[in-house]
Formats: C-alpha cells, sequence, structure tokens
C-alpha cells in the first residue's frame, strides 16, 4: 500500500495503466483500457456528479463516484439556527421533492419534543407530501426517458408536474422550496378549493400515466434498453442499504409508510409495489405503480379531512429536552432519516441527515460493472438521485 | 443555337445553381419546421420570437454561426480539419445532380442513377472519418469510427431495398424508375412494402436520426465526431446532414412512391387533382392573411405575414392556370411527398427512445439485411414467374 | 399468435406514435409565452417583501417589535428604531433594511410580524444591476419593486 498522505483516499477501481501502455514504443492503440471521466458537467440533469469510468473497450470493469460539487454545509448550518430557523434549509436538500425533507424534519423535531400534530395536520401533511411523492416520479421519468433518448415524456411529465405545483403555490406561496410544514402542525389553513384542485388532479391523473406507458412500457426499444440492465439482487441491495423504489424493485417488500408509519398513514389503504429482477425497468415499473398508489392515498385521505386545528400547543421557543432522536420516512428515492442531538438550548447540538440518495448511489459501482458505456447513463438515472441531498 | 436549344443546354446549370444557392436556406427552413414539429409533439410553441412564429429563425442562426469564431485546436491536422465537413456537403449536393423533380427538370439522367447516389453517400462516410481523425482526440475518433461502422452496415440493407425497387423497374436509372411506375399505374410501394420498410429504417440509420442516433447522442459522452467542431464548420456538417435527409427521402419517394406522379396517375378520374399545388398554395396564403387578424403586438410580424400571404395567393392563382400545369404539378408532388417521408422522420425522433449501439448493429445485421435478401430472393421470384421466364 | 402479430406489425411503436400525433392540436399547447403573458401567482405566493402602510393616514404599519429580524434565519433584516419622549417611550420606526439578495423568501418574518406590516408579496421579477440594489431600505419597501415593462 505504501505510505498514505494527506488526501489520500481508498479507491474502489485501481486507476493506474498497465505496464504495456506506459512503454515508449506504447501508442494509445495499445491501451485497451481507458479511464473515462463522466466529469461534473452532464448532459443530463442530475446535478454536479462526477464518475470516474474505467473502460476495457466498451465494457464497465469499474466505477467510482466524486461528489461534494454542491456541498454547502447544511448540517453545519443546522447547529446555527434554531430549530424553527432551520426549517426552510432542509427543503434545498432534496430541491426537487422539498415537502418530504419538511416532514422528516418536523416530525423528527415533533418527536424529541413529545408532541404530534392534531389530526387534520397530519391528513394534510399526507396529501402534500403524496402529492411530491408524485411529482418526484414524474419529473424522474421525464427526465430518464430523455437520457435514454425518448424527447417527448418529459415535456409531457412537466405538464403534469405544472398541476402539482400549482397546488403547492396555493397553499404555501411556493412552487418548490415549499416550506410547507411546521414544527407542530401547519402554519397555512388550506385555502378555498383545495379538495377540489386536488380531487381534479386525481381525477385527470390515471390516464395521462396510461399514455406514459403506452409511449414506454410496451415500447421495444424502451424495454430492449432497459431489461437486464442495472439488475441490483436482494442481497446487495440490503447490504449496501439501498431503500425506496430500487429496493422494492429488487424483491424487498419494505417501505416505512407501511412498516413504521407515520403521519396519517396507518389510516389509508394502499399497496407496495414490487418487482421481480431488480432492473431497470423493474424500477421503472415500481415507480409508475407508486405513483397510482399515492393518487389512491390522496384520494382517501381528501375525502375525509378531520376538523380541527392544525397546530398543536407548542411553547412558542423550541427548546426540546436533552437527548437525541432518529426519525426516518419513505422519501421518493428512499429512507429519509434525520438523526437530532439535542442539548437543551433552542439551536440543535447536532442534525444529521441520511439522504437516500447518497447511500442509493453507492450501489453504482456494483449494478454498472460488464455493462456498456450508453448504459452508464441509464442506470445513473434509474437511481434517481438528486445531487442537492447527496452533497447536502 | 436558337434560344430553345440554348436554354437545353443550359437548363442543368441552372438547375444546378438554383440547388446550390436555394438550398442552404432551404435546409435551414427544414431544420426550423423540425423545431416546429417537435415543440407541437411535445405541447409547446417552439421558437416564436424571432419573426412571426419564428419564420425568421433560421436565418438569425445562419447569422450567428457565420460570425462564430472560427476555433481550431492547435494540435489538429490543419488540412484534414479543413477538409473534413466540407466532403459529406460535397457529396450530398452532387447527389442533387440525379434527383429528378419532374419528367424533364434535374441536372442529368444518369443511367446508372440509383448507383451514383448510394455512391455518393459512401464516399459521405469519408467526411466522418476525417473529421474524427482531424480532431486529434481519442473520443472523437472512436465516435467516428462508430458512426462510420453503422453508416455501412446500413448502406448494405439499403442497398437491398434499392434493388428490390429496381428489379421492379428494370432500370438503374432515377427517370426510367419513375416511367416505369407510371407504365405500371401503380406506385412500388404497394408492390414492395418490405422494401420500402427496410429502406426507411436504413435511411433512419444512414441519417443518424433517432431511434438510431447513438453516435450523435452520447457517443463516449461527448458529442461524437462533431466535438471539436464549432461555429461554421459544424454548421456544414449540420447541412450534410439535412441534405443527406433530403436526398434519401428523395431516392424513396422515386423508388417507391412515384416520384412526380400524382397519385393513380393513369386514371383520368381523378385528373381534378392536378389543381391541387393551386388550392394548397391558396390555402396558405390565404391561411397566412387570416393569422395577421390576429393581435400580435408586432408590426413587422404583421407585415411580414401579409406580404407573404399574399405572395402565396398570387403564386397559387398562377398555378390553377392549367398550360401550367405541365410545369409545376411534377415538382410539386415531388416536394410534397419528400416532405411527408421528412415528416414522418420527425414523428419517429420524437416518439422512439434510441437504440444502444450493439443493439442497432444487432438489427442492422441479423433483422435487416437477411429480410432484405429474402425479399429480393422473392421479388426476383415473382418477377420470373409472372413474367413467364424471360 | 397474437404476441407474434404485435411483434411483426410494430403496434407497440404504432401506439407511441399514436400519442404523439394525437398532441399535435394546438389545444394541448401549454406554453406560457413570459413576458407577452404573465403568470398569475397565487395570493400566498412569497415574492417581494413590502412594508405596508396604513390606508387610512398614511402611517406605516410597523410597530418596529423587531421580530422579523429575529426570526430571520439569515439575519438579514436591520430595523432602527426611535423611542419618543425618553427610553421607554413608544418605538417610531426609522429605517427598515431588507437584503433581497440573500433572502430565501421563506416567509418567517412574514409569519412573525404581528400587525401584518411586512408582506410578501406576489412579486417576483426582483433583477437589478448591481449587488447594492438588491439592498432594499424603508422607501424601496413601501414602493416595492418597479420592473421596466419593455413593449414584447
Amino acid at each position: 500500500m505504501g505510505s498514505r498522505e494527506p488526501g489520500d483516499r481508498e479507491r474502489t477501481i485501481d486507476l493506474r495503466m498497465p505496464e504495456h501502455t506506459q512503454t515508449a514504443e506504447a501508442t494509445f492503440l495499445d491501451a485497451n483500457e481507458i479511464v473515462l471521466n463522466m466529469g461534473p458537467q452532464h448532459p443530463s440533469t442530475h446535478g454536479v456528479l462526477r464518475v470516474i469510468l474505467k473502460l476495457d473497450g466498451e465494457k464497465v470493469m469499474g466505477s467510482e463516484c466524486v461528489i461534494g460539487y454542491l456541498h454547502r454545509g447544511v448540517e453545519k448550518i443546522a447547529e446555527n439556527r434554531t430549530y424553527v430557523q432551520f426549517n426552510p434549509y432542509v427543503d434545498r436538500m432534496d430541491y426537487v421533492a422539498a415537502v418530504s425533507n419538511g416532514l422528516g424534519y418536523c416530525e423528527a423535531v415533533e418527536k424529541l419534543m413529545n408532541t404530534t400534530a392534531p389530526p387534520r395536520a397530519q391528513y394534510v401533511r399526507v396529501i402534500l407530501t403524496e402529492l411530491n411523492r408524485i411529482a418526484s416520479h414524474l419529473l424522474w421519468l421525464g427526465t430518464h426517458a430523455l437520457d435514454i433518448g425518448a424527447l417527448t415524456p418529459l415535456f409531457y411529465t412537466f405538464r403534469e408536474r405544472e398541476e402539482i405545483l400549482k397546488i403547492f403555490e396555493n397553499y404555501c406561496g411556493a412552487r418548490l422550496t415549499t416550506h410547507a410544514f411546521r414544527i407542530g402542525g401547519l402554519q397555512y389553513e388550506t385555502y378555498d378549493g383545495f379538495e377540489k384542485q386536488v380531487k381534479a388532479f386525481c381525477d385527470d391523473f390515471p390516464k395521462k400515466v396510461d399514455e406514459y406507458e403506452t409511449l414506454l412500457t410496451g415500447n421495444r426499444i424502451w424495454v430492449g434498453r432497459t431489461k437486464n440492465v442495472g439488475v441490483l439482487t436482494a442481497e446487495d441491495a440490503i447490504q449496501l442499504g439501498v431503500t425506496g423504489p430500487m429496493l422494492r424493485a429488487s424483491g424487498v417488500k419494505w417501505d416505512i409508510r407501511k412498516s413504521l408509519p407515520y403521519a396519517a398513514y396507518p389510516d389509508f389503504d394502499f399497496e407496495i409495489p414490487t418487482g421481480p429482477n431488480g432492473d431497470t425497468f423493474d424500477r421503472y415499473v415500481v415507480r409508475m405503480e407508486e405513483m397510482r398508489q399515492s393518487r389512491r392515498i390522496i384520494m382517501q385521505a381528501v375525502e375525509k379531512i378531520p376538523d380541527g386545528p392544525i397546530m398543536a400547543k407548542i411553547p412558542k421557543v423550541i427548546k426540546p429536552p436533552v437527548g437525541e432522536y432518529y426519525h426516518s420516512i419513505e422519501a421518493p428515492k428512499g429512507e429519509l432519516g434525520y438523526l437530532i442531538i439535542s442539548d437543551n438550548s433552542t439551536q440543535p447540538y447536532r442534525v444529521r441527515v441520511r439522504p437516500p440518495s447518497f447511500v442509493n448511489l453507492q450501489a453504482l459501482d456494483c449494478m454498472v460493472r460488464g455493462h456498456l458505456i450508453a448504459d452508464v447513463v441509464a442506470i445513473i438515472g434509474t437511481i434517481d438521485i438528486v445531487l442537492g441531498e447527496v452533497d447536502r | 443555337m436558337d434560344l430553345a436549344q440554348l436554354l437545353a443546354a443550359a437548363k442543368p446549370y441552372l438547375i444546378m445553381l438554383v440547388v446550390v444557392g436555394v438550398w442552404p436556406l432551404v435546409s435551414g427552413y427544414i431544420v426550423l419546421v423540425e423545431r416546429k414539429v417537435m415543440a407541437d409533439m411535445q405541447v409547446r410553441l417552439g421558437p416564436m420570437r424571432v419573426g412571426p412564429h419564428g419564420l425568421l429563425q433560421p436565418i438569425a442562426d445562419a447569422v450567428k454561426l457565420l460570425l462564430k469564431e472560427d476555433i481550431i485546436p492547435s494540435q489538429v491536422d490543419r488540412w484534414v480539419f479543413w477538409l473534413a465537413p466540407v466532403v459529406p456537403v460535397m457529396t450530398a449536393l452532387t447527389a442533387f445532380a440525379v434527383l429528378p423533380f419532374n419528367e424533364n427538370l434535374f441536372v442529368a439522367d444518369l443511367n446508372i442513377g440509383i448507383v451514383f447516389v448510394l455512391a455518393m453517400a459512401s464516399i459521405g462516410v469519408l467526411g466522418i472519418m476525417l473529421g474524427g481523425w482531424a480532431s486529434n482526440s481519442h473520443y472523437p475518433l472512436l465516435g467516428a469510427l462508430r458512426s462510420s461502422a453503422q453508416l455501412v452496415s446500413y448502406e448494405v440493407a439499403m442497398g437491398f431495398a434499392v434493388i428490390s425497387g429496381v428489379l421492379m423497374a428494370g432500370s438503374l436509372s432515377m427517370v426510367s424508375i419513375v416511367k416505369a411506375q407510371q407504365a405500371g399505374g401503380v406506385w412500388f410501394v404497394f408492390y414492395q412494402p418490405i422494401a420500402f420498410f427496410i429502406y426507411v429504417v436504413a435511411g433512419l440509420a444512414e441519417t443518424n436520426r433517432a431511434p438510431f442516433d447513438m453516435p450523435e447522442a452520447e457517443s463516449e459522452l461527448v458529442a461524437g465526431f462533431m466535438t471539436e467542431y464549432s461555429g461554421f464548420r459544424w454548421a456544414l456538417y449540420f447541412l450534410a446532414e439535412y441534405s443527406n435527409l433530403f436526398v434519401v427521402c428523395s431516392i424513396c419517394t422515386t423508388l417507391f412512391l412515384g416520384g412526380w406522379l400524382r397519385p393513380f396517375p393513369n386514371v383520368a378520374a381523378l385528373s381534378f387533382l392536378d389543381y391541387a399545388p393551386a388550392a394548397l398554395t391558396l390555402l396558405i396564403g390565404a391561411g397566412c392573411l387570416y393569422l395577421t387578424r390576429r393581435p400580435t403586438p408586432k408590426r413587422s410580424d404583421v407585415l411580414i405575414l401579409a406580404a407573404v400571404g399574399a405572395g402565396l395567393l398570387l403564386l397559387g392563382l398562377v398555378f390553377a392556370v392549367p398550360q401550367v400545369h405541365q410545369y409545376v404539378n411534377g415538382p410539386f408532388w415531388f416536394l410534397a411527398k419528400v416532405a411527408f417521408l421528412i415528416y414522418f422522420f420527425m414523428w419517429f425522433r420524437f416518439t422512439f427512445p434510441r437504440y444502444r449501439y450493439d443493439q442497432l448493429m444487432g438489427l442492422g445485421w441479423k433483422v435487416m439485411i437477411p429480410l432484405g435478401i429474402a425479399n429480393i430472393i422473392a421479388t426476383a421470384g415473382a418477377l420470373l414467374y409472372l413474367g413467364g421466364g424471360k | 399468435m397474437n404476441k407474434f402479430l404485435r411483434k411483426i406489425f410494430m403496434v407497440d411503436l404504432l401506439e407511441g406514435m399514436a400519442v404523439t400525433f394525437g398532441y399535435q392540436h394546438p389545444k394541448h399547447i401549454y406554453t406560457e409565452e413570459y413576458p407577452k403573458q404573465r403568470p398569475l401567482v397565487a395570493e400566498r405566493y412569497r415574492g417581494a417583501p413590502r412594508l405596508n402602510i396604513n390606508p387610512e393616514d398614511g402611517t406605516t404599519l410597523c410597530i418596529a417589535c423587531n421580530l422579523c429580524a429575529l426570526a430571520c434565519p439569515e439575519n438579514l433584516i436591520v430595523v432602527s428604531w426611535e423611542r419618543a419622549g425618553g427610553a421607554s417611550g413608544k418605538k417610531a420606526l426609522t429605517n427598515f433594511t431588507y437584503d433581497t439578495a440573500r433572502c430565501m423568501f421563506c416567509g418567517l418574518c412574514e409569519d412573525a410580524c404581528p400587525t401584518d406590516a411586512l408582506e410578501l408579496t406576489q412579486d417576483f421579477e426582483l433583477a437589478s444591476y448591481t449587488r447594492e440594489g438588491a439592498i432594499w431600505d424603508r422607501q424601496a419597501l413601501e414602493e416595492g419593486p418597479r420592473p421596466t415593462q419593455y413593449k414584447a
């Protein structure tokens, strides 16, 4: 190994070029192993991710991700803000689906303070979170199809996403960085026409999903590009700590909404889709089905939102007792966890976020070996990463 | 020599001048049509700001590309770097020489017309290879190698499809092929649907369009052989690509869709279709004039639309005169069919994802070529049987 | 047999093509041509801040309680006041500085204000040519942003 310098780190792949290419007579055509850098600037829209690939001709022998281009020090910022002041910062991590981040944080602090939000707030939280899940999966679908070459589904999914973002805007005033929830419940009462708008969206949604399926699911080109590409077995998935639709597509039926329920989820009736093989096609099918199940939850919730207060009785200044609590929720991308350590002051001692994309990204190396370069982009797309979350 | 003979002698040169002079503008407008069709299918509007409904966009793009800084990387092979974009443009425009727009409206009626076009397509591949080599960087080189491999493989398939059409016509000359369809009274696409299908698929691959555009899209995760080309050199490659598209669609029209013939050319009862060019031009002109009524804030937009509409109306009235039909109808039907095919190519591009490179090559060699060979054998056998052993 | 026929005649591809063909009708166009068509934002939209004025007598509604500055995660609000008549007189607002460049429009200041003086309005066109132009003083906050309207 030799001595280690500061800045050295364990590499997962050996980046040294083979011996026979380092002689004086060797030309670049002698090298049959290339190190290719998919730099931080990507044609795909996943963010600033750098992937170093080691190729043998066209086949990928190994890969390594370099992250940190979007690191903003969110967890450190948390140590210098009060609990209420930190709430808007969590939206900026998974910026595609900001409402879930807020839900996880607010619930974690509520658990630390040993309170719960009132039922009305829980129902509205579930509705907004499930809308958020649909929005995240719609964006994933559009960009994933775009990576694989289908140019049009992107615009159709963004059109649906517009409708959801309009609901968010009407409710809390912002489309993307929603800051929708507060510790202890909600800030805003639902607006006039909330139920109507949500129901209108849900009525319109199934036929749009059917359209995406017509364009993609049966299409032989799509199936050829996604079947048996990026297979992740169930054992590998569990070993790596992968969660979310990736885990479910590998056959493991684990969803935190059913296994460790939170908010108002026990009141609703929905199914957890799983896939048999754990390849890209299964992940696609699982996410499409999750969109339908989310719609089902929203339809049930919007019928029976209970009346009552929207904010629990919590002190004006939030000073949780000394202790720590880890709370995780099922974000659209996987298990989003918040560990909050409190020292009975107005500012948390430590906030640690377990981002689903960060853990899922570790599976990239395992999934990409043996595939061709063209598949690498498809596989990165199917993990559904958001760099804001990976780097925080 | 009197005037008629002079005109006949000068005709090839005149057509050549018109094509070479007008073609860059026309291909710019094909790009605009593609962007508008793409936008339509993607529930959005496309270019709208430059000129009314974006009609001046190609001119703005052309001016921008001409004014861009000419960046030549320092380590390239300068001669080859300069030559590489020129070759495909030259071959594509040369292939225009054998396209028959009408019975007597072409630059040259070679008796090996079809083979000439295929030869030009093969030389065009050279432009890609030179471009990749001259860039002195291994990603463009590998992209160029891949792209040329794709083009060469699908040329074989295209050749087989073309042979089937030629077998039906009995001649390699483009004009004779159309005349054979006229004599038969039926377009060859109805006799040779499989050959038509193979030709369309091979044509999509030849022009690097989706679903076969892997070399262009993410080849080695850069732009393939075009990486080091910017500004006007890139515009030349782009021009070559659209010229190629036009040529491929024109060959398809000539071989399978009856060239300059109107639908059912020998059926006298449908001769009112001869008025179709006039009707269409009048309709578009009226549409332009109608659009000027819709409120738009820019006065220049209204003026441009009104001018275009009035011009088209005038043209339509001229087309309606029966004496003009023999000059106008042929090119109109030819261009209409080519436009129809180009629309289909665009439709495929915006609907389908793209094939991976190995799947693409597998499709070419394992599906298209055997199908093409089988089709030739079946066609030849059928012709032999029906022709009574001649 | 059915599957075989579907494969040969490429029914799956044709179905996809039918979907894209159907979307060409102009009624499906979803584009909003900004800046010719401005979006109608929601009532609760968190846009440009504004210091509201009492409509009856034109005085400011702000009572200089400083709660907005304390609530702000970025500490970008600076409120200055003077007390009328000694150390425990009534506070009167003198200046109010709000840095829109660092603001993340989270709405905590708006939530904190007890008199509805500070409000995040529906204006979203906040561009300025200088960094200093993004720091709004009391007058800018009371007037609101005045974006230049270009003839489209």
